[in-house]
């Protein structure tokens, strides 16, 4: 006998969950299906086949130029959040301080903070140094608000390995960086690549920070929260939603898969 | 905490510097751009920075939000109560809902759980605008739900631009990810506490209200609050597809710093007040959460 589950309470919950998940997934097969629709208006019946909504979206600049925008942000950022992550990660696992709580509890903060709390935090930084709004500021508070989530990648892993390599690796008398290069860097390598490609996705998709700090920088979660009140547009902007959701789904599961295929071969050998 | 196997031991990293050094440029990049920001909204709550250079320095807002005033007291703090019970409605079902889906995945002994959960969290990991405007899309007056009910003859209703458009986006946006926090407190029960029970004549359904739900209150206490918060803040899923009805006390602070009528002022009251109730929670939950994780060590 089970102890946890009857036969039945299995069947229900089984039942329940096949329910939500097509709960969850029902919403984005439908923009698909309407980004292939022959009509101006996403509306049952469906009016034929067509792929004009994606060639338009190729040919329009606008939009082309805030995927671009967003994609740089984005790369930047996450270079510099899982950058300060590394140094923060290794500290906070290695050494141990007086006071390790609170910087913990401080470098973790943005997690808990409502978004449009801290959008306007930086407006009026920004606003009363007397420092430009644009891509740097972006860059800026997205490195902020992705920080937590790297070092939550990164200190796990941090934990797993062994100390004693790169204490071998002192003793034997390499610096500290050499220590770190080919020691420490290698065997956390892939909880760095996905802690980059969740800093990554969070940056490109972020629209509350941003709208309080981008001036007249237009990102693409900018275009399309613009673009959602123009219904003209909403055919093209439902095309590229899908290309996106697609991508963005591919990047994050091969990252999650990657990461636990590269750190299991690390683990063995 | 207790000490891991990363950690280095043994006295050479007693006096040893490098652990607080690395920590400096993260540390700083926060307290610069996260800690002083906050600051600098807190200076102009009270007008000790203002748009109108000059300005005295004054608590007239603070007072005005607590009760001095009754107008504009009365309908910001009537505000943030709807969107406390907003956000508290959605929390509840969504916690509610995610419950049995990590239980399934948990205890079921199904062979493929992280499977099946990659597939329950995916939607959480696609854009947050992008599952707003499928269901933008889907709740329209003329959208594939009100089309497709017209066949049957039924209809049309009103679905978007109601609070209860706001309730289900949100709703939808936050329950795959709401499940995780409870996967992992379930997933790290002792079945032999379960076996036990059993054993000593309890039939399934007292050992769950007695051991598994009791075990599994952190897990659910931090889902909760991974909700919460964000939803009480919340202002993107209100203006996209809740109306008057959905505006919600994360639109009011927007709208005081748009572009119509500024007042960074009150503005900055509303965001600190804002902020103080979610620091508040936040640690009152982590202390709620703190003693098991020392029990189970």
């Amino acid at each position: 006998m089970d102890v946890a589950l009857s036969r039945s309470a299995t069947w229900a919950l089984r039942a329940f969950f096949g329910f939500v998940i097509v709960f969850l997934y029902a919403p984005i097969v439908m923009l698909l299906i309407f980004s292939f629709n022959d009509s101006e208006l996403p509306t049952f019946p469906l009016s034929g086949f067509t792929l004009h909504w994606y060639h338009e979206f190729l040919t329009n600049p606008d939009l082309q130029d805030a995927l671009l925008t967003s994609a740089k942000i984005a790369a930047i950022s996450s270079l510099g959040a899982v950058a300060l992550g590394i140094l923060a990660s290794i500290a906070l696992v290695r050494y141990r301080f007086r006071g390790s709580g609170p910087v913990s509890a401080l470098l973790l903060s943005p997690l808990v903070i409502p978004f449009v709390v801290f959008g306007i935090s930086l407006l009026l930084l920004f606003h009363a140094i007397g420092l430009g709004l644009g891509v740097r500021s972006v860059v800026i508070g997205h490195m902020v608000i992705t920080l937590p989530y790297t070092m939550l990648v990164l200190i796990p892993r941090l934990q797993q390995i062994d100390a004693s390599l790169e204490e071998a690796a002192y003793d034997l008398g390499a610096s500290r960086l050499r220590t770190f290069r080919s020691i420490t860097l290698p065997l956390i390598l892939p909880a760095v690549v996905c802690a980059y490609l969740i800093a990554f996705t969070t940056s490109f998709d972020e629209y509350a920070v941003a709208s309080f700090v981008r001036g007249s920088t237009v990102t693409f979660p900018v275009y399309l929260y613009a673009a959602l009140r123009f219904p003209s547009q909403l055919p093209q902007v439902i095309a590229v939603a899908v290309m996106v959701i697609a991508v963005s789904l591919i990047v994050v599961v091969a990252a999650e898969v990657g990461r636990r295929v590269a750190e299991r071969r690390l683990d063995v050998s | 905490m207790a000490s891991t196997p990363g950690q280095r031991a043994g006295h050479r990293s007693r006096f040893d510097l490098t652990g607080p050094g690395l920590l400096g440029l993260p540390v700083a990049w926060l307290v610069v751009f996260f800690l002083v920001p906050i600051g600098i909204v807190a200076a102009y709550s009270i007008d000790a920075l203002s748009i109108v250079p000059g300005s005295p320095v004054t608590l007239r807002t603070w007072r005005e939000l607590f009760g001095g005033d009754p107008f504009l007291g009365h309908v910001y703090l009537s505000l943030f109560w709807k969107s406390v019970k907003m956000s508290l409605i959605v929390s509840a079902i969504i916690v509610a809902l995610a419950y049995p889906l990590a239980y399934y995945l948990a205890l079921s002994g199904t062979k493929r759980k992280y499977i099946l959960l990659l597939l329950l969290i995916a939607p959480f990991l696609t854009s947050y605008l992008l599952r707003v405007l499928a269901w933008k899309v889907l709740l329209g007056d003329e959208g594939p739900i009100n089309s497709a009910l017209g066949w049957f003859g039924i209809g049309p209703y009103t679905l978007i631009y109601t609070q209860f458009a706001v309730l289900l986006v949100l709703g939808y946006v936050w329950l795959p990810f709401v499940a995780l926090p409870i996967f992992v407190s379930l997933e790290s029960l002792d079945r032999r506490l379960l076996e036990a029970a059993s054993d000593l004549g309890a039939s399934r359904w007292q050992a769950f209200c007695r051991v598994t739900l009791p075990l599994s209150a952190p897990g659910v206490a931090a889902a909760f609050l991974f909700v919460f918060i964000p939803t009480l803040g919340e202002f993107i899923t209100p203006s996209l597809v809740g109306g008057t009805n959905g505006y919600m006390y994360g639109n009011q602070i927007v709208d005081l710093f748009g572009t119509g009528f500024p007042d960074w002022r009150t503005g900055s009251v509303l965001a600190l007040f804002l902020l103080a109730v979610v620091g508040a929670l936040t640690i009152v939950f982590s202390r709620l959460l703190q003693p098991r994780q020392v029990a189970t060590d």
